[in-house]
């Protein structure tokens, strides 16, 4: 399969405008005799329901929580890049696009980054349109912070709860369209097939959470913004209900799935504490503005963190890294905090944690402003552990936060079958092989209000599609598959419940296709996996019926399809010889343990073909072309 | 310290909205107090499913205090008796061993009961549908800088912004009243400058969709304040209350 | 006049009768208490007082028509208000308990609202609606202060005064939307000291007149 990004010609600066003006247009009487069916409410999905429906066109928007707005945008904390240069640091749309490029490794296509950091001004100025209560100087104008992987300061923020306002905002203008009759809501469904008919995305199978039943939908065109996958670790950032099976799904009818091993690890979250937790809460970025990241210089030094002199401690990443100090991009954070662990220099109980310290910014500021700052952040920290972070230094480790990998989609955001849309972090296109902190808000909503308009516009003009309605033998052919696999969870009744299998199957993933990860580890993995996955379907205990309200079963299909996923993840981190951004294979580092690109062979996006439950998934690639930046090793020194 | 804990709980189990409920008895052996209370009900779940019986229904997603799906009454407490925390994020260190915990789910009539502890809050976004929003299209914005808002109005917009939805002030007051929900929206938009063109017609068309919705009246009570684990102040119904007698007396809006 | 109904017959609304109704009644209590005041100026000062106010005809009548009017006002939305609040939680709690922003006063409004009503009747009936042509009014009240079965309902009766003052005072300007971080505090006080006046100043009088008088 050839690969075409459609990447429009002329010089990087101009390809959007020329692009915008060259995608046909529906006009706007004819748009209302268009559906579109959106799943999820998220900030991509939200922002694209609400957009489209702004148009004209006749949304249908589906998300599985019991209302939009909870959506797990919610949960990001830090804030939402822009270029706006207002602090007059020197920031500017280019800078934005290359520390972007240079963050993610180089393995993002130049002109996808190069649209978002252009609108991502328009982004700012909508959100304060739309009442978004963003940080404010004292003039009035609006506030900057620093975030890491970059040296301006050019992140807006509201508190610590960036992602809740932007995502409220979302919601508000859905809500708008809602009332206006022109988005239909279907709240607690689940989408569970993609209906494809002649080659294009038609309609979506989803099942009613509440009553168990399968509904059809049918539309002309699908945009999925249903997330990302995280979940496959258990254990991570993500919300609950966070999972694959829509994207997963999605792959199985024909989409393509790109760079599955890209996993973004975040360095500051609070640490396991136990074999019974069921997720991780992440301290935001922002904290490392102000917190210095600190370990004992001497292994399995046990004294409490106050009692140990300043001259016995390791401020690893201010020595490793002087320019970027503890503010180097993710990935490079959450090595170099498992790189000093794995020497034995963790601390707390498990040792599998260093500490992010307040004190001098306490000392230097004051602790009203640094409660200004973090307040809400300093307040769970010590709802969770117990100790407070104003005098005991917080501790923290990585954990699984956010993935680059998803469908691949065109520069469109068109997936490989054709009418299947996908936006945020449900698609692969812009964070390359690490996303920069502050990033994945700004691509969400560039993809939802300022993308999707245009491109969706330009299929639905360029195309032709039969009537296609419920009754369609596609949709009954998807319902009657979907129908059996719920049949079969629900009769193996076996010995072991579906959490249960989800923790293995996170345990797995996270010792050997996590942070760090070697051939033998992975081959390993493989093999545990489709164990697991063959033990699932002969073991798992799914109580109760189909037709009701069954969180065990909803939980059950989601982790059946984790398994397979999960599999695709080592198989796609095994055939990329290289260590980029989130994906650090061991073989393949430099001297100073840092991860090692092979430009010349893997300059590009792997895209994953189902062939088959039974048959090896195809691989194919698209190369990555740079025509404006230098491919260099990533310094943040 | 971690320690382990043994609790007795009585939980509402109800199949659907339309079927008998009635409080079952069970108990959790063996809880570390590390654990947070949804956590607590995972394990006792989990063994529920192992013993084949159904496990608890209960509704949570980001299990970090933002989301707003999780919730439940806790001993008479929405969210527990822990001053501004969702129950995701009470930990099992606030009890002690051999509590009995009573579980039960919002009630209100305006939140339909779905099972066991899962309600159905759809009319709180029935309520932001009347007009919980600034109508601007995407697109047309001006530069976000061109309106200064002072630090004070956007601190106060935001106090008001960071209610999570939950609704845990309707299963708090004692007339299952949304007043503090709607107060915290309409003070958000009417704080903002951007808000203000709307504010009349927000005002009167949220508080109207709230009575349409079957939601008791405010009678000052503050116990909404009291439970709300963002700790949203009353001081915004007064300014809904105030927002209203503008636009209901003084605004041409009817 | 839709605007009006539309917008008195919300919540918000009716909360809007009760606080303006309320704030009469307050007033009306201030008045009422310093004109009993003259009762301890002896038989002749309290005479005169209510002599006076007899004289004042046709203003009196007015006056008595209002606070007729807004009595009706203030218990037909109070019961409107009392029934819909009841109905919004049809299946109520097993626990219930308060997270620290009730008070004795506020949880008991309509109840102590009903009591006051109940006294109203029973107060007319005895000091105003009784025959006075051969009496005076201080004889009147002097004679019903000597049953300590009335003494007794009389001082009850202004507990439930302030308490149902205690709530309403700070309440009726809250929901007048005068909620403000510098003066709520002050607003608050002085709803304590009115009950605490109105309960005191009223419940004072009949034992003024068991030992005193």
């Amino acid at each position: 399969m050839q690969l075409d990004a459609h990447i429009p010609a002329g010089p990087l600066a101009e390809k959007w405008d020329r692009h915008r003006f060259e995608l046909k247009l529906v006009s706007p009487a004819n748009k209302r005799k268009f559906t579109i069916l959106v799943v999820g409410t998220g900030l991509a999905g939200g922002s694209a329901a609400a957009s489209l429906a702004e148009l004209g066109y006749n949304v249908k928007n589906f998300c599985i929580q019991d209302s939009p707005r909870r959506a797990h945008s919610i949960a990001a904390q830090g804030g939402i890049n822009a270029a706006k240069n207002y602090p007059n640091d020197g920031d500017s749309i280019w800078r934005l696009f290359y520390d972007t490029i240079k963050g993610g490794d180089f393995r993002a296509r130049e002109a996808n980054v190069y649209r978002l950091a252009q609108v991502s001004n328009n982004i700012i100025d909508q959100c304060v349109a739309q009442g978004v209560p963003f940080a404010r100087e004292y003039g009035g104008l609006l506030a900057n912070r620093s975030f890491g992987g970059a040296q301006v300061s050019r992140t807006f923020y509201a508190r610590g709860q960036t992602g809740q306002q932007l995502l409220l905002g979302a919601y508000g203008a859905l809500s708008r369209q809602i009332a206006a009759g022109r988005v239909e809501m279907f709240t607690r469904r689940e989408m569970l097939d993609l209906i494809v008919v002649d080659g294009q995305a038609r309609g979506i199978l989803v099942r009613n959470l509440i009553t168990g039943e399968m509904e059809r939908y049918a539309g002309d065109a699908v945009v999925l913004a249903s997330g990302g996958y995280g979940n496959v670790f258990f254990l991570s950032t993500n919300a609950m209900n966070s999972n694959v099976t829509a994207a997963y799904r999605a792959y199985k009818r024909g989409a393509l799935f790109a760079n599955p091993c890209f996993t973004q690890i975040h360095p500051t979250c609070i640490p396991v504490h136990g074999t019974y937790q069921s997720k991780l809460t992440l301290m935001s970025e922002s904290l490392r503005n102000d917190g210095r990241v600190w370990v004992p210089k001497k292994p399995g030094d046990k004294r409490p963190p106050n009692e140990i002199p300043e001259s016995e401690r390791d401020y690893f990443l201010e020595r490793k890294y002087p320019s970027f100090g503890n503010l180097v991009p993710r990935d490079v954070a959450s090595r170099a905090t498992k790189e000093q662990c794995d020497m034995g220099k963790g601390v707390g109980e498990t040792g599998r944690a260093v500490y992010l310290d307040f004190a001098d910014a306490i000392r230097r500021d004051g602790r009203d402003v640094i409660e200004k700052k973090y307040g809400n952040l300093f307040e769970m920290y010590e709802k969770i552990t117990a100790e407070n972070p104003y005098e005991t230094p917080m501790r923290i480790y990585p954990a699984i936060h956010y993935t680059m990998g998803g469908l691949w989609v065109d520069y469109n955001l068109m997936s490989t079958i054709a009418g299947l849309f996908v936006l945020g972090e449900a698609n692969f296109s812009d964070h390359g092989a690490n996303r920069l902190g502050a990033s994945a808000l700004m691509q969400g909503l560039a993809d939802g209000y300022f993308i999707i308009p245009y491109t969706i516009g330009g299929y639905l003009a360029d195309s032709s599609r039969q009537a296609v309605s419920t009754d369609h033998p596609a949709f009954a052919e998807a319902e009657k598959r979907v129908g059996e696999q719920v049949d079969k969870l629900l009769k193996i009744d076996g010995h072991r419940s579906v959490d249960d299998f989800h923790r293995h199957l996170g345990l797995i993933m996270w010792d050997y296709c996590g942070m760090s990860r070697n051939d033998e580890g992975l081959q390993k993995a493989r093999g545990m996996v489709r164990e697991l996955r063959a033990e699932f379907w002969e073991n798992v205990r799914v109580p109760g019926r189909g037709e009701e309200f069954n969180q065990s079963l909803e939980r059950a299909g989601r982790v059946a399809d984790f398994l397979e996923f999960a599999e695709l993840m080592i198989v796609d981190a095994l055939t990329r010889r290289e260590s980029c951004g989130g994906h650090f294979n061991e073989a393949f580092q430099t001297e100073e343990h840092e991860a090692l690109r092979d430009d010349e062979h893997f300059a590009h996006v792997a895209a994953w073909e189902y062939t088959g439950d039974q048959s090896e998934p195809q691989r194919h690639i698209e190369p990555l072309v740079f025509e404006n930046v230098h491919l260099a090793q990533r310094s943040y020194k | 310290m971690t320690r382990t804990i043994d609790l007795t709980l009585k939980v509402w189990r109800q199949k659907t909205a339309d079927a008998r409920g009635g409080f079952e008895t069970l108990h959790a052996t063996n809880i570390s107090t590390d654990m947070s209370f949804l956590e607590m009900l995972d394990v006792v779940n989990d063994q529920l499913t192992l013993d084949g019986k159904e496990p608890i229904a209960f509704d949570s997603d980001c299990r970090e205090g933002i989301c707003g799906q999780c919730g439940a009454v806790v001993n008479g407490h929405p969210h527990g008796h822990q001053k501004g925390t969702t129950l995701c994020q009470l930990h099992m260190r606030h009890f002690n061993n051999g509590d009995t915990i009573v579980i039960e789910p919002f009630r209100a009539r305006a939140f339909k009961l779905v099972r066991d502890l899962v309600i159905d809050r759809g009319a709180l976004d029935g309520i932001i549908q009347a007009g919980g929003y600034i109508s601007v299209n995407a697109g047309g914005a001006p530069d976000a800088n061109t309106i200064p808002v002072s630090q004070e109005k956007a601190d106060l917009a935001m106090d008001a912004a960071a209610c999570i939805g939950c609704g845990a002030c309707v299963a708090a007051c004692p007339n299952a009243s949304a007043m503090l929900f709607v107060s915290a929206k309409v003070s958000h938009l009417a704080l903002l400058p951007q808000g203000k063109p709307e504010a009349a017609r927000r005002a009167l068309a949220m508080v109207r969709r709230m009575d349409e919705l079957c939601f008791g009246n405010c009678s000052n009570e503050r116990e909404c304040e009291a439970e709300c684990p963002k700790e949203i102040s009353i001081v915004n119904i007064a300014r809904l209350n105030r927002e209203f007698i503008k636009a209901g007396f003084f605004s041409a809006v009817r | 006049m839709n605007w009006l109904t539309n917008t008195l017959g919300t919540s918000i609304g009716k909360k809007l009768m009760m606080a303006v109704t309320g704030l009469s009644f307050i007033g009306f209590l201030t008045l009422h208490l310093a004109g009993n005041l003259s009762i301890y100026g002896g038989p002749e000062a309290f005479n005169a007082y209510a002599e006076k106010l007899h004289s004042l005809g046709p203003v009196l009548v007015a006056a008595e028509w209002i606070l007729l009017a807004l009595a009706l006002v203030h218990i037909a939305t109070g019961l409107l208000l009392f029934v819909q609040n009841l109905s919004a939680r049809p299946q109520r709690y097993r626990v219930n308990k308060s997270g620290g922003g009730r008070t004795i006063g506020s949880a008991t409004m309509p109840y102590t609202g009903l009591l006051i009503l109940l006294f109203v009747i029973f107060h007319l009936a005895n000091f105003s609606f009784v025959d006075k042509s051969h009496t005076t009014i201080f004889d009147v009240v002097s004679r019903a202060f000597a049953d300590p079965v009335y003494v007794a309902i009389y001082i009850a009766a202004m507990v439930v005064v302030a308490l149902h003052v205690s709530h309403g005072f700070w309440s009726l300007f809250q929901t007048l939307g005068l909620n403000h971080p510098k003066y709520m505090p002050a607003i608050t006080v002085v709803g304590t000291i009115l009950s605490l006046v109105f309960g005191i100043g009223f419940g004072f009088l009949p034992i003024y007149f068991s030992f005193f008088a």
